[in-house]
């Protein structure tokens, strides 16, 4: 599976978003530390969900951060968040 | 000295400290580049610590803060977050709310005017 695929279906387990997107912005950071050739090292993750509501930044992207687990946050190099409630 | 100490130390000794990818004036992240260059034109007195050239730090950083990616922002020992954290807080002016509670010294004109170039 694409790593992009595999963090939407964590996120969409975990928090049941009203609106979820992915977005592999590997070939933006071309040559950059971390970038390897073929993708799947950079992504954005733009998230709208209830079950933020009572979260402030650092509880969201915490939250974030657990659902995708140490494995698949080790295996990628950045992850932009955008996260609405 | 445990690397957990090391790093308590300096976050407690130090007002505002940016753990980055690179220094201040040669950042080696886009994300590293971008809290730095906040905090740069803002005027802020920080503390750059280059987690490249520790890798104890580099992997203790994260355990310590219970946060997986660099950069990582600390005022007054308090843990702020990272680049979009950081971003967000700066553009919707409570970055400046925070460095006023903290009592750190920055340039409100400077502060307004990213805000004014991003709005």
């Amino acid at each position: 599976m694409a790593t992009s695929d595999e963090i939407e279906q964590k996120l969409r387990a975990a928090f049941a978003p009203e609106h979820i997107e992915v977005i592999d912005e590997s070939e933006l950071h071309r040559g950059h530390a971390g970038w390897r050739e073929g993708g799947g090292t950079h992504f954005r993750v733009r998230i709208r969900a209830s079950a933020f509501a009572d979260m402030n930044r650092l509880a969201r992207h915490r939250a974030i951060h657990a659902a995708l687990g140490t494995e698949l946050i080790g295996r990628i190099h950045a992850l932009a968040l955008e996260v609405e409630a | 000295m445990s690397v957990h100490d090391r790093i308590r130390e300096m976050v407690e000794n130090n007002d505002v400290v940016l753990f980055m990818k690179g220094t201040k004036t040669m950042p080696q992240c886009g994300f590293s580049s971008r809290v730095a260059s906040v905090l740069n034109y803002m005027g802020v007195e920080y503390t750059d610590v280059n987690v490249l050239a520790d890798e104890e730090i580099r992997q203790g950083i994260k355990e310590y803060s219970d946060w997986p990616t660099i950069p990582q922002l600390y005022v007054k020992g308090e843990f702020v977050g990272g680049c979009d954290i950081v971003t967000e807080m700066t553009l919707s002016g409570e970055l400046d709310e925070l460095f006023d509670k903290k009592g750190v010294a920055y340039d409100k004109d400077a502060a307004n005017k990213i805000r004014e170039a991003n709005s």
